[in-house]
């Protein structure tokens, strides 16, 4: 489902020296597959993970979603190929303080263009199964980290998107929250996602399918 | 219904901030209209007749600044060529103890001739907003300016007095915004008894019989109209040619001195105007790019779930406009509050600060719609350029 491949990212210090931050990554997950990334913090494994999910550019290196040079496309393209093909679960959830959990979650298929009765009956079946449903019209500050996280989830698995990408989904909850958000990425890619996981948890990396390493810009097995 | 709800609640700030600039947009302009009213208006009369009053410093009351106007001039007027109808009348102050410094916006009685129409081709009769106008053969009966009315409370069969006799108000005017909201309009024999009573050197004159003098020699001025075709200025230059003793303005030039005379204010209420346009522009436009720098991170969350420019811009559209036209209609209903309040106060001492032109809240409600959907339109085109990535990180 994603094969990206000589993944190449620099930024710039303050100084105006560059600093690389992929060199020629390579990164191949099939459906299915629950891909863990781990690797010190600032190595660059939320680079990659925003690379492949198309929230930045490359300096060099393509993306590809099954048959699909995404990385090629344009702006819109781009956006178009996330609402189509990615979920994302991101460390400090980014919901939407304006929204209710139930809008927060119905976003996702509203750009999808899948807004409408069976999206929102679909998204109170995850916010009940995420054991969230009684929170739907509470708005994002009146809610714990873990029923954030939770919503956000939610909202990543909407339109079953066939590749999910995760940057460190546990990273800011407590035990059981962050083991119930990896249950719900196994339980993606066991009913056939592509599942990347970025995280320093030892265990995330328990059922993986492969773990990797970023270590001097490239990914390590 | 819900949806625009929660965009309002979540802009509450930003349309805080528009309704305030707004606000000040409307009641700076409304203040401009307002003078703008005053010398259209006054504009508008002096060029619907021609003013004339006898020769002299006399009075020096009303629009003429001139002395006595015997009945004979006045029929040597008529016979000019070109002239239509004359007019007698009658202008005092209605409290000569006060300075006639500003004569525009000072409280005058206005006595008329009403065996002869009125010549004056704007206003062949003044608006009655309550009651009726003069008719030939009234006595002791009024005919009061808006804003006179307001000053005193009065209204059609109330009561005002003048000189020592008592006037029963027969009528109320529409409000003009111009001089003669401040009017109380007589029948001139009235008028007539009034300047004398007024006057010490007139009694004086009149006492001494050193003048042969009739009441009807008694007018301060005259209106003057003029035959269809005919040119008001040609005509008024031969009344000057043709009748002796007489000061004719020609209303071309009494137009341009009413202007001239009012041309600071007139300035100084533009200057406003486009002051307030500028920073009530500037405010409103900061107010909204800035609504839409604050949801950066939003904007990069909703792009990293697949919005594409279009969907993005249309929604931000929406919601500028929802924001802008609240925002818009409360500043609008603010000023409007707000000037009624003090022209409430100010309508004590005859005067109205504000005119809402339906032309200036059409304008302004335009003006900041546009205005905030074309600095959301700039600020999201901004925000949209950068990769979604790049908008949560400023937004964090």
């Amino acid at each position: 489902m994603l094969r990206a491949s000589g993944l190449v990212k620099s930024y710039r210090a303050p100084s105006g020296a560059p600093i690389r931050v992929l060199a020629g990554a390579e990164l191949t997950v099939k459906g299915g597959e629950f891909v863990v990334v781990a690797g010190p913090s600032g190595s660059g494994k939320s680079t990659l993970l925003n690379v492949v999910g198309l929230l930045e550019d490359a300096d060099a290196g393509e993306t590809w979603y099954a048959d699909e040079c995404v990385s090629a496309l344009g702006r819109n393209g781009r956006s178009r190929a996330r609402a189509r093909s990615v979920g994302f679960v991101f460390q400090s959830f980014l919901l939407l303080p304006s929204l209710t959990a139930l809008d927060n979650v119905l976003l996702a298929a509203r750009y999808a263009g899948r807004g409408g009765p069976d999206a929102r009956r679909r998204a109170l079946e995850l916010l009940e199964e995420l054991g969230v449903a009684d929170r739907k019209d509470h708005f994002p500050p009146q809610l714990s980290g873990g029923e954030q996280q939770r919503v956000a989830y939610c909202r990543a698995v909407l339109n079953d998107p066939p590749l999910l990408l995760a940057d460190e989904p546990t990273g800011n909850l407590d035990d059981a929250n962050g083991a119930a958000i990896l249950e719900g990425l196994r339980r993606r890619a066991r009913a056939g996602a592509a599942v990347v996981v970025v995280s320093h948890r030892p265990d995330a990396a328990a059922g993986a399918t492969a773990v990797y390493r970023l270590r001097n810009g490239v990914l390590e097995a | 219904m819900t949806g625009l709800r929660r965009i309002l609640r979540g802009y509450a700030f930003t349309i805080a901030g528009i309704t305030i600039g707004v606000a000040g947009l409307v009641a700076l302009g409304a203040m401009s209209e307002r003078i703008v009213r005053f010398i259209e208006g006054g504009d508008r009369f002096v060029l619907g007749q021609i003013s004339v009053a006898g020769r002299g410093m006399g009075m020096g009351t009303g629009f003429t600044a001139g002395g006595l106007l015997p009945a004979a001039a006045i029929r040597k007027i008529a016979e000019v060529e070109g002239v239509a109808g004359v007019q007698s009348q009658v202008m005092l102050p209605l409290n000569p103890t006060t300075s006639q410094f500003m004569t525009l916006t000072q409280e005058l009685v206005l006595g008329l001739d009403l065996s002869v129409p009125m010549p004056n081709r704007h206003f062949r009769e003044l608006p009655v907003r309550a009651g009726r106008f003069l008719r030939e053969g009234d006595r002791r009966v009024a005919v009061v300016g808006a804003a006179f009315a307001a000053s005193r409370g009065l209204g059609v069969g109330g009561s005002v007095t003048l000189e020592g006799a008592s006037y029963q108000v027969v009528g109320v005017l529409e409000r003009m915004l111009t001089a003669p909201d401040r009017f109380v309009i007589v029948p001139i024999a009235d008028a007539r008894e009034q300047w004398v009573a007024k006057d010490r050197l007139l009694q004086a004159v009149l006492a001494s019989g050193a003048a042969a003098l009739t009441a009807a020699d008694l007018n301060t001025g005259a209106a003057v109209g003029w035959r269809d075709g005919a040119d008001p200025d040609a005509v008024a230059l031969r009344i000057r040619a043709g009748v002796a003793g007489v000061n004719v303005q020609i209303p071309s030039e009494l137009s341009q001195l009413l202007r001239s005379s009012t041309a600071f204010f007139s300035a100084l209420f533009a200057g406003i105007g486009a002051l307030a346009l500028v920073i009530g522009g500037l405010s409103l436009a900061n107010t909204m790019a800035a609504a839409v720098f604050e949801r950066i991170r939003d904007f990069g969350v909703k792009r990293a779930l697949g919005a594409t420019d279009v969907y993005l811009g249309r929604e931000v559209l929406g919601e500028s406009l929802a924001v802008t036209l609240t925002g818009g209609i409360a500043g609008i209903a603010a000023a409007l509050l707000l000037g009624a309040a003090i022209d409430g106060w100010a309508a004590r001492s005859s005067q109205q600060l504000f005119h809402f032109s339906p032309r200036l809240l059409a304008g302004a409600l335009g003006f900041s719609v546009l205005l905030g959907a074309a600095a959301a339109a700039w600020a999201t085109f901004r925000v949209v350029s950068l990769s979604p990535a790049e908008a949560i990180r400023r937004g964090a």
